[in-house]
């Protein structure tokens, strides 16, 4: 009898560590709804302006720049030529520099980007799935992605050069 | 009790007792006390070691140990008690609807709610020190049951009818008498008795138990399989896809999806509905009051059947089900509820048909559909081709005077189409339409359009031909997949708490040797009812007592 008891015992124990252990692990590791900095930016699956459709995880082992923005937005506007520099300044070192549109047509992002003469890579979040991955509330909001895929920074509002900058030389690590 | 290995646990009826037992597992004897001793025994567990009371223990016993204290259960259940407490000083960040927990603390309830919000008490019963807490009473509840029901249900299944002596004399309930008649006879007549009240009979060698009700002791044990379901049903919430609540708008005629699941749900119309100045008291009409009468969503739900998560095609959708979901009237399907929660009667332009005429003339050469979101680019009306080149949803011009969208609400569209077909030139000629007649004065569509206007005009005909999104309703979404099994524990709950409860473990061990009978009886609550039933038991077999008199006990129940 002393050795069931002990079987028991043990079985009961069990259970409590590997339930118990599970319910308590879910808590302390729950994982972010939205990314934040340090987090794991989750996988997006967008339309590249007249192109085929892109994701983020093949651009893993770059860092990369994600700027979420809608045609209607004064700072989105203001921002672009910055954007357009330092995707020119940094293109062939290892950065992409990505315009993520909040949900407007093609015709009015293109229309958009001739008129703001810009030409760095514009994806199409027509869904607004990615958008809501991020998390985003503001618009522009400007995600920095270290090449191991994680959150480097979040800047929300209007992103300028020197923060871009800054941040893109301390992803890439010069 | 002081418990060492050394101790006899041998009785003196020839049973070997496990270490920690009180009263000799067979013949009650108790066995630490001397035969002087005439105070009421303690009955508990029927005076059988608990499982956890082993003379050396080992890692896993300290553990087990540990859990089986039910002194550590009412210290878990305190902490747990307080910490929830705190829980509720500042609303909780899931009641929100859409804020930004890290600011709204801080400037809502100032720097001890920016505190609150740092400890992390913004989320109180989803951190971790709440789920160990709720673990480790489930580990109590578990642990501390089987401690004491496994014993106890052995003690209880192979009880010996002949007690000691010492047993019986030291109950709550004796009663000692020389009998005058048969004993035989007199025994009989007792069971009789006993039947009649329905008791279970044992009897052996001069000796009888009588027993009833004998389940009612698993009452708590049952109850805390119960609590236990109910606790990893709650816990059963974190696992991914089985526990869901947020707050959306449905806009009229738009389907939404509905996250982690393959449906989408769609507002088809909403309806609000007041009552009239007749229905409402006179009080309420002076005062000028309005009583809503109805919310009502007419909702159908449907099922993507593919490009559900293509980032450009249109997902194409099957019609499930539909549904009238009023106040405290939720849609449900495939466990998900939708329940009316708020809305807003702002009209939102969907789409215009507008015809292109002949200026002239006055001659349709047809009409076209123009969506304010996803607008097509091209389209072919009579002999012309329209092509969209520009769009604007709330139309404005800015410091340089060019165009723009002030928002992505269609508060004042405007689209440029360059026209071409019979009198135009080869490359085309572009006209730009606000399907607004606000705007079309606001921003002088006439004199912007002067020279195509000569020719064509882009106009609709009647209010049937701009489709217009009246209301959007929000709605509130929920997906509890463990619900049922809340359930499930809370209804086991309740049958061991009814079984505790109402029925009371009797027992009645008699003896009688050379004329002189003795009773015992004991029961685990309602003392009184017992007393009474042994003197009434007693009368019918001509034997006059006081129920007072045989409870050593007084008047505790």
């Amino acid at each position: 009898m002393g050795k069931r008891n002990k079987v028991v015992q043990i079985v009961i124990l069990a259970f409590i560590v590997v339930l118990g252990g599970s319910a308590i692990g879910a808590a302390l590791f729950k994982s972010e709804e939205v990314p934040v900095v340090g987090s794991r930016v989750p996988d997006i699956k967008l339309q590249q302006l007249n192109g085929e459709v892109r994701t983020l995880s093949d651009l893993k082992g770059k860092a990369v720049v994600l700027n979420f923005w809608g045609s209607w937005c004064e700072p989105c506007k203001r921002e672009m030529p910055a954007l357009q520099s330092a995707y020119d300044q940094w293109k062939n070192k290892g950065v992409d520099i990505i315009g993520v549109n909040y949900g407007e047509d093609e015709l009015v992002v293109n229309n958009f980007v001739s008129q703001m003469g810009v030409h760095f890579p514009m994806w199409l979040d027509r869904k607004k799935t990615a958008s809501k991955a991020f998390g985003i509330r503001p618009l522009p909001t400007t995600f920095f992605v270290n090449p191991d895929g994680k959150v480097h920074a979040i800047k929300l509002g209007e992103v300028t050069a020197e923060e871009l900058d800054t941040y893109i030389k301390q992803m890439i690590g010069s | 009790m002081v418990l060492t290995s050394f101790q006899n646990t041998k009785c003196e009826c020839g049973h070997q007792n496990a270490v920690g037992t009180v009263l000799c597992e067979a013949c009650g004897k108790p066995l630490y006390d001397d035969d002087s001793n005439h105070s009421i025994l303690e009955m508990r567990y029927d005076g059988v070691a608990r499982k956890s009371q082993k003379a050396s223990p080992g890692l896993i016993d300290s553990v087990w140990n540990f859990f089986s204290s039910v002194k550590i259960a009412v210290i878990l259940i305190v902490i747990t008690l307080v910490g929830s407490s705190l829980g509720t000083i500042y609303p909780q960040e899931s009641q929100f609807v859409n804020v930004d927990a890290s600011q709204y603390y801080k400037t809502t309830y100032g720097t001890l709610g920016h505190i609150y919000y740092l400890l992390g008490l913004s989320h109180t019963y989803e951190s971790w020190w709440f789920i160990t807490l709720l673990v480790m009473i489930g580990s109590s509840l578990v642990i501390c049951s089987l401690d004491r029901v496994l014993p106890l249900y052995r003690a209880l299944h192979k009880q010996k009818v002949r007690k000691h002596d010492q047993f019986l004399k030291r109950q709550r309930i004796v009663y000692e008498h020389e009998l005058t008649t048969d004993t035989e006879q007199w025994l009989s007549d007792t069971e009789q008795a006993l039947r009649k009240k329905r008791y279970r009979i044992t009897k052996n060698d001069g000796a009888l138990m009588a027993e009833k009700n004998r389940f009612s002791r698993w009452g708590p044990y049952i109850n805390h399989i119960g609590l236990i379901i109910f606790l990893l049903a709650v816990l059963a919430r974190s696992i991914p896809g089985w526990h869901m609540e947020y707050y959306a708008a449905f806009p009229q005629g738009e389907p939404r999806p509905i996250p982690d699941t393959p449906y989408y749900l769609q507002n088809d119309h909403f309806t609000v509905e007041y009552y009239s100045d007749k229905e409402m008291p006179e009080q309420f009409v002076k005062e000028g009051r309005v009583m809503p009468k109805l919310f009502e969503t007419k909702a159908t739900l449907f099922r993507c059947v593919s490009n559900c998560d293509d980032p450009v095609l249109e997902p194409k959708l099957e019609q499930v089900t539909k549904y009238d979901i009023r106040v405290n009237d939720p849609f449900e399907y495939d466990g998900i509820l939708a329940y009316q929660y708020d809305f807003d009667l702002t009209p939102k332009l969907i789409s215009v048909k507008p015809m292109l005429k002949d200026q002239k003339t006055g001659q349709s050469f047809g009409s076209f559909d123009v969506k304010m979101s996803n607008t097509e680019t091209q389209y072919t009306v009579g002999p012309y081709t329209l092509e969209l080149r520009e769009k604007y949803l709330d139309f404005a011009l800015d410091e340089k005077g060019t165009p723009m969208t002030k928002s992505q609400e269609p508060n004042a569209p405007a689209f440029v189409f360059v026209i071409k077909g019979p009198n135009l030139p080869e490359s085309g000629e572009p006209y730009m339409y606000f399907p607004l007649q606000k705007d079309k004065v606001r921003f002088q569509e006439e004199a912007i359009n002067r020279d195509i206007m000569k020719k064509l005009r882009i106009e609709v005909a009647s209010m049937n031909d701009v489709s217009i999104s009246e209301s959007t309703s929000y709605l509130n979404i929920r997906k509890d997949t463990a619900m049922p099994f809340v359930w499930v524990g809370a209804t086991i709950s309740m049958i061991g708490l009814v079984m505790g409860f109402y029925w009371q473990h009797r027992r009645i061990w008699i003896r009688i040797e050379h004329q002189q009978l003795l009773l015992g009886a004991h029961t685990n609550k309602n003392w009184f009812g017992l007393r009474n039933e042994v003197a009434r038991i007693l009368q019918a077999t001509q034997l006059e007592v006081d129920a007072k008199a045989i409870d050593r006990g007084g008047n505790k129940v």
